[in-house]
Parts: structure tokens; sequence; C-alpha cells
């Protein structure tokens, strides 16, 4: 093991990987504190350029991209009270207030200091967790592989919305676009409509691209005159009472932290969900919840630690099994894919240097946090005043040339322009974006699974259910569905007419 | 560019339908099991069923298309500069292999700041600025074959 860490040790000491955590802490911080531009859509961007990287820099550019946002996301909440990603959106009236009350130095150190701490937080659960994984995922089958990936839709579709029916929707058509291309079995192409570009699929960067990037980029197009006044920050005074305040709320870290790698390792439950659920337990277990929402200081530790901690659990399913956490990564999984490495346990036997890479690297950028964050939030007043009339349309070159980057094809660039226009309408009319991206990823692992597991078994579902393993797995499937329910029926069972 | 819960939910179930029906003539696998239409026909069955579902909701909250909002449609600068954009980005996929990705690239850029009310110098020098500075970033360090056309470099 000390060999696989010094390994990867070394190759991030080369000058080029220092430089590319630099530049990506940077753009990273940059993405987190503009409203309207989401740590998901950056990776996206990110992809083109990971395109003509090695894996490992790939990976450890969105590794810090991604820590470095969720917590500047933090920023422009406490600022102006609109959430810089939707991973600070749970705690934006808190910041925003205790702002007002002229507090806004001690939340934004409360911010970059819990940030930090949930992200090494993450960090020691994915290196303690996932090489252990790895042992079980070994022995799993198709069988196992099948429920796994129906336990993430389901998660998907019940934990991760708002509105179970819509973000349904959005799976189903994740999950046909999926579909299209040479089928599994005969290899019988599916939903080409005669074209020879379609007969792979459809291909799922410029997809991305479209449907974070540009849907993102239109809707920002009705607000390219926003403004708002900014309060300045004494940047030198962020961290005193820092200290204070985090001891005192130091079992709240603890739970928070737990809860947003819980939420992370769970597929498809993002940054955004720890941060609501950890602000709800918060709220239910505080001294003060009266206070809350107006201006206190407990839920933006909870909530501020958990969705930083989530970060590093969504890599846990992602690299043992394959099976994304978030929509991020479940990026992470299609640039592995392009580099040609398979994610799953195999992994950490093949190439453990890339694994350690990965944990070190959430570690580095945890810690890098502090500096960095620092320096974001004594330049806060100029990056928010970024000219957005300017922004757009640059971001929009990144996106048409990022999609044409990939396979040399205007086709993909008119399918990124498609996937937009279907982006912007979803997101208008209440249907999320993000699970589209979990059916493209987790469908053809779902269909592959199912069809393999039916041919090997001649066609006995019952095997579906009696492996040991792959029915506990069913349990919690069928658990994911019902839950919601469970209240209702309890009730139903107990008091037969309760009142409605 | 709200449109009703019940109409999202109806376009749900034709598109359900849609897929159903475009599987009908796949192939199945020996001894008559399912192959390759199985997955797209339960997908199908789920959008419709689960469209069919938002569309009721819709029907029962009294959730409306607000037809105010159809009308004043062509007066929210929003929407109009959204659709500056789409138009842009097309003209941009026709255009881009005649004319070359340095000139078409500038063009759509400054077309959508000069739409977005920066002043056209301003506008001119980011939009020649930024692109050849992407030009230079994708062309020459990741050598990605953007189009040269009528340009000669």
């Amino acid at each position: 093991m000390i060999d696989h860490i010094w390994t990867a040790l070394v190759m991030l000491s080369s000058w080029k990987l220092i430089l590319t955590i630099a530049i990506c802490s940077v753009y990273g911080l940059f993405v987190g504190a503009v409203p309207g531009l989401t740590a998901t859509m950056a990776a996206a961007l990110l992809v083109p350029f990971t395109f003509f990287m090695d894996p490992l820099p790939a990976l450890v550019a969105i590794v810090t991209m991604e820590a470095m946002a969720i917590f500047a996301g933090d920023i422009p909440a406490a600022l102006v009270r609109i959430p810089g990603t939707p991973s600070s959106a749970a705690y934006t009236d808190d910041s925003y207030e205790l702002t007002k009350q002229g507090k806004a130095e001690l939340v934004l150190g409360v911010d970059v200091i819990t940030s930090a701490i949930g992200g090494l937080m993450g960090a020691v659960v994915l290196m303690t967790s996932a090489p252990l994984l790895a042992e079980v995922a070994l022995k799993f089958t198709s069988f196992e592989y099948f429920w796994l990936a129906a336990l993430g839709l389901s998660a998907t579709v019940m934990i991760a919305s708002t509105d179970p029916l819509k973000a349904g929707l959005a799976l189903f058509v994740g999950l046909f676009f999926s579909c299209v291309g040479l089928d599994i079995t005969l290899g019988y192409p599916r939903f080409t409509f005669g074209s020879t570009e379609l007969l792979n699929g459809v291909d799922f960067i410029p997809a991305m691209i479209g449907l974070f990037g540009v849907s993102e980029i239109l809707r920002n197009m009705g607000s390219s005159h926003l403004q708002y006044p900014i309060t300045a920050v004494k940047a030198e005074k962020i961290f005193s009472g820092v200290a204070k305040t985090l001891w005192k709320y130091k079992a709240n870290m603890v739970r928070a932290g737990g809860i947003g790698v819980f939420i992370g390792i769970l597929p498809g439950a993002g940054a955004d969900i720890a941060a609501w659920i950890a602000y709800a337990a918060s709220k239910r277990f505080s001294k003060e919840p009266e206070l809350f929402g107006k201006g206190a200081i407990e839920p933006i530790v909870d909530a501020g630690t958990a969705n930083n901690a989530c970060l590093a659990g969504d890599w846990v399913p992602a690299l043992v099994f394959g099976i994304p956490g978030d929509s991020i990564t479940a990026i992470v999984i299609g640039v592995l894919f392009m580099k040609g490495l398979r994610p799953g346990p195999m992994i950490f036997e093949q190439q453990p240097e890339l694994i350690y890479a990965v944990y070190i690297s959430f570690i580095i950028a945890n810690i890098l946090m502090v500096p960095f964050g620092y320096l974001a939030i004594k330049v806060s007043g100029k990056l928010l005043k970024v000219p957005r009339n300017i922004l757009m349309p640059a971001i929009l070159m990144f996106c048409i040339v990022g999609s044409f980057a990939i396979n040399n094809s205007f086709f993909d660039v008119g399918l990124m322009l498609a996937m937009g226009i279907l982006g912007y309408f979803f997101e208008n009319n209440g249907i999320p974006v993000a699970p589209i991206v979990l059916g493209m990823v987790l469908g053809p692992i779902i269909e592959q699974n199912f069809m393999v597991s039916m041919i090997k078994s001649g066609w006995d579902l019952t095997q579906f259910f009696t492996r040991p393993t792959a029915a506990i797995l069913a349990v919690l499937t069928i658990l994911t569905w019902v839950a919601p329910f469970l209240p209702a029926i309890m009730r139903r069972l107990r008091g037969g007419n309760a009142p409605a | 560019m709200k449109i009703s819960d019940t109409v999202v939910g109806a376009g749900f179930v034709a598109a359900g339908a849609l897929i159903i029906a475009g599987t009908l003539n796949y192939p199945s696998l020996d001894a008559g099991h399912p192959g390759p239409s199985l997955f797209p026909r339960l997908l199908g069955g789920l959008m419709a069923i689960f469209g069919g579902l938002v569309g009721l909701k819709g029907l029962r909250t009294g959730d409306t298309t607000e037809e105010v909002e159809w009308l004043l449609l062509h007066k929210s600068t929003g929407f109009i500069n959204a659709m500056f954009v789409l138009v842009g980005v097309a003209a941009y996929i026709l255009l881009v292999e005649k004319l070359g990705f340095l000139l078409t690239g500038a063009l759509l850029l400054f077309v959508i700041m000069w739409r977005l009310n920066v002043t056209p110098v301003k506008a001119l020098i980011v939009a020649v600025v930024f692109n050849t500075i992407v030009h230079f970033l994708f062309y020459k360090i990741m050598r990605v074959p953007l189009p040269m056309g009528i340009l000669w470099w």
C-alpha cells in the first residue's frame, strides 16, 4: 500500500499536476462564486480538456474543481443572497441574514473551515470504505449489478427530488437515450433513424454540455443585467471567532459529516440533497430551532460541512461499482470510459495508484481550500461583478468547441444544442435535469446486466431474489419505493379510518 | 415558458406510445424471448404511466398554461435572447465549415454580446480576442481540427 501511495505522490508532485491543481482550484472557485454557473456545468466543460490529459490528472482536475466550487457557492449566498451553486441553497437565508447583522466575515470564515473539514471527513470515509467495498464487489455478478443500478435509479427518483413523478419522467428520458444505438443482445440498431452517428448511441459528453451548459446559458439570458448590492467584506477578519463557533457545534459537525457522506454514497443523491437533509437534522436537534432561517450560524455549520463531505462519498459507488453517486461522478464515469478504464472493483487491483491519487487529491484540495478560499473571499467583490453579458457568450463558445472536440463532429454540436433546448424546457417546467444523466449512465448497466442474467439463467426470474446479496439489494430497492408511503400505510393499518 | 402540467403529462404519454410503436418491428431472441425491444417497451410504458399521473395531478390542481405569459412571450427579453442564442448556434453549425472557425466564432460572439447590450466596439474587441484565444487553446495546443475556411490559418 505504501508503494502505491508513494507512486501516487510522485505522480502528483510533477509540475504539470501542481499547475493543473492550481488552475482547477481557481476555475472551481470562479464557477462556484458566480451565480448561475454550477459545479456540474464546470465538470462537463472540463471534459473536453481531460480528453487530452492522462487519466490521473483528469481525475485530479475534477476532484479539485468540485471541492472548490461547492465551497465557493457559499460566497454569493452570504453576500447577495443568491446561492452560487444549488448546494448552498439550504442555508442561503441564514447566511444573508447574518451578513445584514454585520457578521459576513464570521459566516464566510465558518463556510470555508466547515467546507474543508467536511471535505476531509468525506476523504477519510472514501479511503476506508472504498477498498473494503471493492473486496465485496469482486464477488458481484450480473444479478447484483442489476439491483445496484436499480437501487441507484430508485434513489434518484424517490430521495433526490421533490417531485418523484417528474424526476421519474426525466430518468426515463435518460434511459431512453441510453437505448439509442446498437442493442447489446443482437446488435440491432434502435432509434437511429438511419443516422450513422447514432449507431454508437447518444454521445454522453455533448449531451452533458448541452443539458448543463447550454440550458444554463439560455436560462441566464433573462438576467443579463443582474445588479445586486454587494456587501464589502474584510477578508483579514474572516477567521476570528470561527474556532469558538466550531467548538461549540463540534457534535453537529460530526453528525453533518456523517449525513453528507451517507447521502454521497447513496447512488443518485448529491451535495444539494445532503445540505438540505443536514439542515433539517440540525433544526430537529437544535436547542434554538426558532432562529433557523432568521440568521442562525448553527445550520450553516451543519449544511456547510455536509455538502462538502458528500463529494468524496459520491466517488465511493462511482469507483467501486461504476454507479454514479451524483451528476458530477456520472461525468467522471464517462471520462474513465473515454480513457478505456472501466470503473469497478478491478480498477483497485489494476491501477491502485489512480485510486490513491483520487484520495490524495481530495486531501490536498481540502487543505488548499483554506488559503484559496481566503483569496476568493478577498476578491469576492470583483468576482460578483463579472459582466454576465460577456461571460455567458464566452461560456457558450467553450460549449460549442468542447462538444466538437470529442469526435470532431458537427453532429455533436447539434446534439448539444438539442439537449440544451431540452434542459431549458425541462427546468422551466419543474422537471429536474440531473436524473437524465443518471439514466444515461445507468441505462446500459441495468439493461446489460438484466439481459445477461436472463440469458445465463434461461429466463429464470427467481435468481434475482434467491442469491443472498441480490436479495438484500432487492429489498433495499423495494424499500426505497415503499418508504414514503409507509407512514400512511401504518396509519391505515392501525387506525382503520384515520382523519383525512 | 411554463406549460401546464396537463399538457406536459399528455406529451409524455404520447412520447411513451411513440417509443413502444417504434419497437414493434424489432426482432426477438431465440425461442421468442424478447430482446432489443424489451427495455424500450418497458420504458415507453413507464413514461406513459408517469406522464399520465403528472397530467392527472395537473388537472386536479387546476394547473394551467398561463395564457397571458404566452401572449407576452414576444416581449420577454429573456426568451428573445434565448432564441437569439439558439438561432446563432444553428447558424454557426451551418456556416463554420465554409467561413472557418476564426470568422464564424467571432461573429457569433459579437452578435450575442451586442444583443446583450455590450457596446459594439467593446463587443468586437472581446469577440475577436477571446475567439483567438479559444482557437489557440483548442487548435494549436489540443490539436482539435477546427475548420479553417476562407482564412488561411
